[in-house]
């Protein structure tokens, strides 16, 4: 199946700009041509040398194989508009932040949630639970971007100085420089805002699940016994309860994912964010196709690869599927 | 005597409403008793109908004149300038513009009201599309069964861990580069991804109902296959057909607002999600006016919220396992 959808990604990914018939390469040089003010009479031959460059003039099912085979070796190919850079080191440079921000906020969002949706099962008749549960169910509804925009609103009237944009203080001489504590507070500073606004909507999805999750567990034989037992009832809602309800709160993680990787990339442009997201706008308003060639294909490998690696994790989290399998 | 007589004519009066016909008894009255149970629908359906309540009179009853001095409707004051050059943009309710006006000098109100319309229509065009295409596979599949099946379970398994949001931004960038697409090509364009999730759902919605007693009868008695999908299938598929074409409204509102937001939409047209582009672009949070970026996203979130809501009845409705215990 991983190996299915990467094959698919990178089909997608490059056919699609060839559909569009339109010539980025040359409408780039052409521009760079004119920049001079004059007009440069090799630059045809130009266009020609850099088409044979990337590989334009060759048939396509030679370039589809060619594509297909440097892309599954991580070679993602050279930008147009950032001439000479290859797609990679761009990646290199914003990959880490969404990682980031895209890894710590679907954990956050992921151990908070279920909390609260076990708790809530739990203790039934908590009114303060439930009344706080409402906004947060409300919350989970709407875009994250769209309640990042409402805590920039939010927070820009409570205090004017507070950095709403990017990833740390700009202008700041030798940042980014990782081992400078107070640099290291300004990248907590910046990124609290993005990340509030991911982990807030969605805790209220997985507050959801885990309480749907916890009526079922909480019919089964076992919690009668534990019960008869005069188990305490941290360890019944711990070990018994929680335990056996949070596997299948597991298995939402892996189909979470692709929705939490086009979140962030829409929550990072709102917020200025240094990440890839931030980088796809840029390739996109410079019709740079590699880049956002390389940007899609990396974040769908990205998205396919944690997907098998949970689906390889779960016999470990799951005894009842190991002893099947032996 | 005359008591009797008064509550009889009660009691014919009640019966004849009750019992005016059968359809009302079958059919309305419960829908109506199970909607007291079901508050999700009832706030849900209701926060839509405000909202098109509010669009229906706006477009019926508010003008404005615009800089020409000339009575306009809604459409007129978003397509042309409506103040002054020195009135923009300003926050003035109290002098006749009731949300204020942007920086380009339309009416804030006008363009919240036009965006409101042609925001759902993209969610609504991309569904349909989306769940009509699902559905066919899905029975297809379902029905036909072997190679057939596997073939479209592994295209369906492949896209679904692909994020969406990041192949559509591909597509419309390859399609009009620069110019953005129109309202209802942003739709096909969603349409394209639309249909995996529905066809999922359906599909095992549909082997489970194919074993059914009552599939099994009108089999044996020589219903064709296609009077079985209509006559016997399709009215019991109808609660989940309708909850995922719900969920399939609300994800392609969120993609369509998500591709505007990077400048990918109709740039011309003021769906919300290109107002909130230009807020964004213009980073109108930084420059204090709130008063442009607030109204897209309160409507959004009334819009998110009912779909929510809905959606979470109609499971409840598909579901009967979530329904609550009386």
């Amino acid at each position: 199946m991983f190996v299915i959808t990467i094959w698919v990604a990178s089909t997608i990914v490059f056919f699609l700009p060839r559909v569009s018939g339109q010539n980025p390469l040359a409408e780039k040089i052409y521009q760079d041509a004119q920049r001079g003010g004059y007009q440069d009479p090799a630059v045809q031959e130009r266009v020609r040398v850099f088409e044979q460059k990337y590989g334009f003039d060759k048939p396509l099912w030679q370039q589809y194989v060619k594509f297909v085979s440097e892309v599954v070796q991580f070679d993602l190919g050279r930008s147009i508009y950032l001439w000479p850079k290859s797609v990679n080191e761009i990646l290199a440079e914003g990959i880490m932040w969404t990682l980031s921000l895209g890894l710590l906020t679907l954990l956050l969002a992921f151990l908070i949630g279920s909390a609260m949706g076990a708790l809530l099962e739990w203790r039934r008749n908590n009114w303060g639970l439930m009344v706080a549960m409402a906004p947060i169910l409300a919350l989970s509804a709407i875009p994250f971007f769209i309640f990042g925009l409402v805590l920039q609103l939010l927070v820009f009237n409570i205090d004017r100085e507070y950095p709403l944009v990017y990833g740390y203080q700009q202008g700041v001489l030798g940042w980014p420089d990782w081992s400078d504590l107070s640099f290291i507070l300004s990248v907590l500073k910046h990124g609290l805002l993005p990340a509030l606004s991911i982990t807030m909507v969605s805790l209220g999805g997985w507050a959801m699940g885990m309480r749907g999750m916890m009526v079922t567990t909480k019919g089964e034989d076992y919690m009668v016994q534990a019960e008869a037992k005069g188990l305490p009832d941290r360890v019944m809602l711990t070990k018994y309860a929680v335990r056996n309800s949070l596997l299948p709160q597991v298995t939402g993680l892996s189909l979470a994912l692709g929705l939490i990787v086009s979140g962030v990339v829409l929550v990072e442009i709102v917020f200025g964010y240094p990440g890839v997201g931030g980088q796809l706008v840029q390739a996109v308003s410079r019709s740079d196709y590699p880049t956002i060639q390389g940007i899609v294909f990396l974040l769908a490998f990205g998205t396919a690869a944690a997907t098998l690696g949970l689906d390889l994790t779960y016999p470990l989290l799951d005894p009842r599927i190991k002893s099947l399998a032996n | 005597m005359e008591q009797v007589q008064t509550e009889t004519s009660k009691m014919s009066w009640w019966n004849s409403l009750t019992a005016r016909s059968e359809f009302t008894r079958d059919r309305v009255v419960p829908i109506l008793r199970y909607m007291r149970r079901n508050r999700l629908i009832v706030f849900g359906l209701g926060a839509f109908m405000a909202l098109a309540l509010f669009v229906g009179l706006s477009f019926l009853f508010y003008e404005q004149e615009d800089s020409y001095q000339e009575r306009q409707g809604v459409n007129g004051l978003v397509r042309a300038a409506s103040v002054e050059q020195d009135q923009k943009p300003s926050w003035n309710p109290w002098s006749g513009y009731p949300l204020g006006t942007d920086p380009k000098g339309r009416d804030i109100y006008a363009a919240v009201v036009v965006g409101v319309p042609l925001t759902l229509r993209v969610g609504l065009l991309a569904a349909a599309i989306g769940v009509g295409v699902g559905m066919v596979l899905a029975f297809v599949a379902a029905y036909v069964g072997g190679a057939v099946d596997a073939v479209v379970r592994t295209i369906v398994d492949s896209l679904i861990p692909i994020p969406s949001l990041l192949v559509l931004v591909l597509v419309a960038t390859s399609l009009n580069p620069g110019k953005g697409l129109t309202v209802d090509q942003l739709g096909f364009v969603i349409a394209v991804l639309a249909w995996p999730g529905p066809a999922r759902v359906i599909r095992s919605q549909v082997l489970v109902i194919r074993e059914r007693g009552y599939v099994e009868m009108a089999r044996m008695s020589g219903t064709s296959a296609l009077g079985i999908i209509f006559k016997e299938m399709m009215p019991n598929l109808a609660p989940y057909a309708l909850a995922s074409f719900v969920a399939a409204v609300s994800g392609s509102m969120l993609a369509s607002i998500g591709l505007e937001s990077l400048g990918l939409g109709p740039l011309d047209s003021p769906t919300l999600g290109s107002m909130i582009f230009w807020n964004i672009s213009e980073s109108s949070v930084l420059l204090g006016l709130w008063y442009w970026l607030l109204p897209p996203i309160v409507v959004l979130v009334v819009l998110f919220v009912g779909l929510f809501m809905i959606s979470a009845g109609l499971d409840e409705v598909a579901n009967p396992r979530l329904r609550r215990r009386v």
